[in-house]
């Protein structure tokens, strides 16, 4: 017997929710350092081209093509973080910001290469993928009691909430290291972490480029389970997009910007009539927030409450 | 050739300045990037071309309405989207930026879902009229443009310099504390920079819509980040910076266009601002450093 509950659709809103929970950790990457990065939906593009070009012309596997637009998402990360750490607060928010309308129109115009603004298409889809090479060797979902489509789109949704779980649990364990503190540090007062010792510029960079490797990443992972990339994708409502999940979410916490990106998603997924004003939604929510709990949903004190109610007795 | 694409370079330019110079008001007295004012000047556009378009009125009372609107806009900013952030603990630099970032999305798709997402024609009854000057062809559009652009900059400057209350602006934009304990009602300042910054978008918007015969909902963000790289080119909350800033884009993204390639015409405020920011972070005209005005 099918399983019928498990509906494609379902899943690809699933899908979505976790590409968009790695994309809210990246902005709290760079955030937990007190740097505002509003380049984050270029350094997706930076990964979701280079997965979908690399893929479709050069016939890299798929892996190797997501990890390259990672790493190379990273290292633009690197530098663009150089020369932006002369900058601070606003500046660096707008110095990104242009930095992403700069990659935009590279991508509009760079036409032999990028496909100009139509995009790319066809780029090979991580569950199909799956399906033929397992398929290749004598499986057939309807083993599993499933539909290929439906099998697809599992393939997808177990790759990608593979990818998730990996990433918040290496952050979760980074905030907890000689790293995680510096950057804690150095959000707190930049000047007493200088004073102490901490180098500044070198934790500012890594920040900044895990987020962006991050950010390509999420591209890379977006590009193959789409199947198609355009300019369009990584405009500056990206860039805002992504700012809402972490700052709604809260940006104290790496559970904030995913608990943003998640409830973000499904809501207006699930409430049709809502998804029309989605964005109108958002500019309230990003307003609101900051006049009522500019800390976000979830924030360091609620994170301690949660614990402490799981542990029974407050330590 | 040349000399035209030297006035089409000006009156773009003059454009951009008034844009920008909305930014460096605000930034200049509150230290906050306005990221809505893009958005409110949108609308100014959009209030210019009902009442030019759809009900035919003569274009002194489009800059009315324009003023009117975007002036109460600019108001209603203020009391709920900055006043509330404003020193409160724990609300980090960052907060106004996100707020007004969250004003702007808001507005720019409330113009989506009044206006459309299409272009508009923007119809000015004299939008033919041209005149020959030796070998150059001049626009009264731009004639216009450059005029009531001139008189707006001249009149903020004087304003500024010579009146009591551009004075206190000045006071309050020096040092807010300070300010206030010499008697100056800050609020009302603080108000008052951020309704007549948006009411200049509003100028502002009407004579894009003049200078390009189109507009849509999109133009507040393409405009807003023109008009933030060029305070950042001019240094930020430099008035004669915005000023020379807006002519300096204007004129190269003109010769850019004619002598180069169109499809960059929007990045060069971006590579701009990436050159200075490495240069002379504080602008052409800024005084600070940069590290120190946070």
């Amino acid at each position: 017997m099918p399983l019928e509950w498990l509906n494609p659709y379902h899943l690809q809103v699933a899908s979505f929710m976790l590409i968009n929970a790695i994309l809210g950790v990246s902005i709290y990457v760079t955030l937990s350092t007190g740097q505002l990065s509003l380049g984050n939906a270029g350094f997706m593009g930076i990964g979701a081209y280079t997965a979908a070009l690399l893929s479709t012309q050069h016939h890299v596997p798929i892996p190797v093509g997501i990890l390259a637009g990672s790493f190379l998402s990273g290292a633009a990360g690197i530098l663009v973080g150089i020369p932006s750490l002369r900058l601070s607060g606003v500046y660096l928010a707008i110095a990104t910001l242009g930095f992403g309308e700069v990659l935009r129109a590279v991508l509009i115009n760079w036409e032999s290469l990028t496909g100009g603004a139509v995009g790319v298409a066809a780029i090979p889809q991580m569950g199909r993928v799956t399906l033929a090479w397992a398929s290749d060797r004598g499986f057939s979902p309807g083993s599993l009691g499933l539909q290929s489509n439906q099998f697809i789109s599992l393939t997808v949704f177990l790759i990608l909430l593979l990818c998730t779980i990996l990433t918040v649990a290496f952050f979760l364990r980074l905030t907890r290291s000689r790293v995680g503190r510096a950057y804690a540090a150095i959000r707190l007062d930049e000047s007493a972490a200088a004073a102490a010792g901490i180098p500044i510029t070198y934790y500012k960079v890594l920040a900044f480029s895990q987020g962006a490797m991050l950010s390509g990443l999420a591209g890379a992972l977006f590009a193959h389970s789409t199947s198609f990339v355009s300019p369009a994708d990584f405009t500056y409502h990206r860039a805002v997009e992504i700012l809402v999940f972490a700052v709604f979410g809260g940006s104290e916490h790496i559970f904030g910007p995913v608990f943003g990106a998640a409830f973000l998603t499904v809501v207006p997924e699930a409430l049709r009539s809502i998804s029309d004003y989605r964005y109108i939604l958002y500019g309230l929510l990003l307003v609101l927030t900051m006049v009522f709990r500019p800390q976000g949903v979830i924030d360091s004190a609620l994170m301690r409450r949660f614990r402490r109610s799981g542990k029974g007795a407050p330590a | 050739m040349f000399l035209e694409q030297l006035i089409n370079g000006i009156t773009l330019g003059s454009i951009y300045a008034i844009v920008a110079l909305g930014y460096t008001l605000v930034f200049g007295v509150l230290d906050i990037i306005n990221m809505a004012h893009g958005e409110i000047f949108m609308f100014g556009a959009f209030v210019g071309l009902l009442i030019v378009s759809k009900a035919g009125a003569p274009l002194p009372v489009a800059f009315l309405g324009a003023i009117v609107v975007t002036a109460a806009m600019g108001f209603l900013l203020e009391r709920f989207a900055l006043r509330p952030l404003r020193g409160r603990a724990g609300a980090s630099h960052l907060a106004s930026l996100i707020s007004t970032i969250g004003v702007s999305i808001l507005l720019e798709n409330l113009a989506h879902k009044l206006f459309g997402a299409g272009n508009h024609l923007f119809e000015t009854p004299f939008a033919e009229i041209s005149f020959t000057v030796g070998p150059v062809t001049v626009y009264l559009v731009q004639v216009v443009i450059l005029l009531i652009s001139l008189l707006l900059m001249a009149g903020l400057a004087l304003w500024l310099s010579r009146t009591r209350a551009g004075k206190a602006l000045r006071a309050t934009a020096e040092n807010l504390e300070t300010a206030g304990l010499l008697g100056v009602d800050t609020n009302r300042m603080i108000t008052a920079t951020v309704v007549i910054a948006s009411a200049m978008g509003g100028v502002a918007g009407v004579l894009v819509g003049m200078a390009f015969n189109y507009i849509n909902n999109q133009i507040g963000l393409s405009m807003g980040l023109k008009g933030l790289a060029i305070i950042i080119f001019g240094g930020m909350g430099s008035v004669y910076g915005a000023m020379a800033g807006g002519l300096i884009l204007g004129l190269s993204e003109t010769f850019v266009v004619a002598y180069g390639s169109s499809g960059y015409r929007d990045a060069i405020a971006f590579v701009a601002i990436i050159l200075i920011l490495l240069i002379r972070p504080q602008g052409l005209f800024g005084q600070a450093p940069a590290e120190a005005r946070r």
